[in-house]
């Protein structure tokens, strides 16, 4: 069953247009993360499903009914903000049956449903407290704990947790997941961090200037990007990005191209693609990942593989695992990413390679060449 | 503890010499008013030589300090609930609410707040008087009811409450009366009190229009009313002082009791957000 289906959204401030065309469908019970940089339109979007934000034009549906023009508390959503936004002159309690209270529930019943909300969150201790005198992490599952009362039928999170330090983070955001396999609802989530992003999704939808960049699971958006915007903005470290220009194309049962990248000494790489090919000239990016360059005693195993020669700029040693931020002879940044061998890594001038199966390509567009 | 430096010293004389001055003339009617009258006018004392206390018997009993008590109580106790209710809502309005003509009926606040009521006063009075509302406590209060600074100092606190409290509370299913009953104004409980106690204070000082508009004895206020004690055989002054006195005493006691409030109302009212 479909839980939210929006189609042909927009979203215009005066003559400025937002959000441009936006199609997504959302399953019932999913968890599904807007992402993308700041600006993106991922707040404007999340906000008009609230009903916080008039829809210019479109319909949002949540679970079969449309509530495009509904008012924000008739549409069985609940949200938490990024600055939790709890009502400071009220206790927790009070701050968790506030809805309840509004809608004039019985007294036995809001009773009830705040303390089952406070033990799921293990916040019984603190219902008579003011938020005044609760941490960041604890007034931020009293935020939540507000959401769960309502029991709405879709979960809205403005990226809750940027007002956290690193490690409640990691501790809120597993809490969050936990949350979800608990209660199961469909939930909505805002976030610029791509790492909270993939730990959290089954869908992540990547927005670019009000416009859908790729709708996919975590993995299927790293594996397999449909542009360069996406790539780029899914993983950390990001992936790394050098030019070329298409040397020599072959149309035919094989669909080769030979990239020449613009590194001295004009290292050439040969791909295979199963699309329509790009003529020679065209100007092309390499795509790969900080932890598919090699590096060290390698061998061109496949006989494609583009081989560079990097300088060796700064090193972020975390103990498990290395990032190398080097230089090409031409200036081109390249993140390589080591989990053993840490000898190598300590040279001014590195060897690397990048293996064929490993690479990405795109037109000058940012459009996936695959 | 630290030396205190002679230009110390210099500012602190200069202020009790200050103090003093101010303070004189309420030192000066209090001990009047408990002196006897022949010792009022008979000898320069500045201590009772016999206490009397005649003269607030006199107040009490043969004057209708009473009554103007009541219409004073009552009718600034009206204005200062009625103006807080106005105010707070339309400074809700301006702040929170979006609709035509909202900026528009903001400088249209922002521009009554520089008509003095005093310019007002003819056209209200025979407003009142067509209205038939001289000499009623309805006449005392409408005019009074509009204080465009209320409006403004509310509109300035709203705005600074989180656009994502007023947004939560709609999410939790509160109409606009509700969020301003019950987000809006908890929030801003302390400019709620200093406003009321500053409007209490203004309402009760007021003497032109209460003056203007109630030529009863009765519907007179204490402002208005001690203005016609007086007597076959003159000026009497420990009576007219033990008047004056009592007419005092409940704005010196609100200031006594809430004097940070009230520093904190006229701070705000005059521009200073404290």
């Amino acid at each position: 069953m479909s839980g939210v289906t929006l189609s042909n959204i927009k979203k215009a401030f005066g003559p400025v247009e937002v959000i441009h065309d936006v199609n997504i469908s959302i399953e019932q019970g999913e968890f599904v993360v807007f992402v993308g940089p700041s600006g993106c339109g991922k707040s404007t979007l999340l906000r008009m499903i609230a009903g916080l934000e008039e829809t210019t034009s479109g319909v949002i549906d949540i679970e079969g009914q449309d509530v495009t023009h509904q008012e924000a508390a008739r549409r069985g959503v609940s949200m938490v903000f990024q600055s939790y936004a709890l009502y400071p002159h009220l206790t927790v309690f009070d701050n968790m049956a506030f809805s309840l209270q509004i809608a004039r529930r019985p007294k036995d019943e809001i009773r009830a449903k705040v303390e089952e909300a406070a033990r799921i969150l293990q916040l019984d201790q603190h219902l008579d407290r003011k938020p005044s005198q609760l941490s960041g992490g604890q007034r931020q599952r009293v935020a939540i704990g507000r959401a769960i009362v309502r029991q709405p039928k879709v979960f809205l999170f403005d990226e809750p947790l940027s007002n956290l330090d690193a490690e409640l983070r990691v501790q809120m955001r597993m809490e969050i997941s936990r949350l979800h396999n608990q209660i199961g609802a469909t939930m909505i989530y805002v976030t610029h961090d791509q790492v909270e992003a993939m730990t959290l999704a089954d869908k992540i939808v990547v927005l670019k200037s009000g416009v859908v960049q790729q709708i996919g699971s975590p993995l299927d958006l790293y594996d397999n990007p449909d542009n360069q915007f996406v790539a780029g903005f899914i993983g950390s470290p990001k992936m790394n990005f050098l030019t070329g220009t298409v040397a020599k194309s072959n149309s035919g049962a094989s669909d080769t191209v030979n990239i020449r990248l613009d590194e001295p000494p004009n290292s050439i790489v040969s791909l295979t693609l199963s699309g329509p090919v790009p003529k020679v000239g065209t100007a092309v990016t390499l795509g790969i990942r900080p932890e598919n360059v090699e590096t060290g005693d390698v061998t061109d195993a496949d006989g494609h593989a583009a081989e560079l020669t990097l300088k060796t700029e700064f090193t972020e040693e975390l103990g498990g695992v290395s990032y190398v931020h080097s230089l090409t002879e031409s200036g081109a940044r390249v993140t390589i990413e080591r989990r053993s061998d840490r000898n190598h890594i300590a040279q001014d001038h590195i060897s690397a390679l990048l293996p064929t199966r490993h690479l990405f390509l795109f037109d000058a567009d940012g459009a996936r060449l695959r | 503890m630290g030396r205190i430096s002679p230009s110390n010293i210099l500012l602190l004389i200069f202020t009790l010499i200050a103090a003093c001055a101010w303070a004189f003339p309420l030192y000066w009617a209090i001990v009047t008013s408990l002196k006897p009258e022949p010792e009022v006018v008979g000898s320069l004392s500045f201590w009772p030589q016999t206490f009397d206390i005649s003269s607030y018997a006199f107040a009490l009993f043969d004057t209708n300090l009473v009554r103007w008590y009541i219409n004073s109580i009552g009718t600034s106790v009206l204005i200062t609930g009625i103006v807080i209710m106005i105010s707070m809502m339309c400074g809700y309005a301006l702040s929170q609410l979006v609709f035509p003509g909202r900026r528009v009926l903001f400088l249209v606040v922002l521009a009554s707040f520089m008509v003095p009521s005093q310019a007002l006063v003819v056209s209200q009075f025979v407003l009142m008087h067509k209205f038939g509302m001289v000499n009623t406590w309805g006449g005392i209060i409408l005019p009074q009811v509009i204080i465009p600074v209320v409006v403004i100092v509310y509109k300035q606190f709203f705005d600074s409450v989180p656009r994502e409290l007023r947004e939560a509370a709609k999410l939790d299913g509160c109409g606009e009366f509700q969020i301003l009953f019950k987000l809006y104004l908890p929030l801003n409980w302390g400019i709620t009190a200093a406003l009321s106690i500053i409007t209490f204070i203004m309402s009760w000082n007021n003497f032109l229009w209460p003056f203007l508009v109630t030529t009863s004895e009765e519907m007179m206020t204490v402002t208005v009313g001690i203005t016609q004690v007086g007597d076959s055989f003159g000026v009497q002054y420990a009576r007219d002082m033990a008047v004056a006195v009592m007419a005092a005493m409940p704005v010196a006691v609100a200031y006594l009791v809430f004097q940070r409030r009230v520093t904190q109302a006229i701070m705000l009212s005059s521009g200073i957000k404290g």
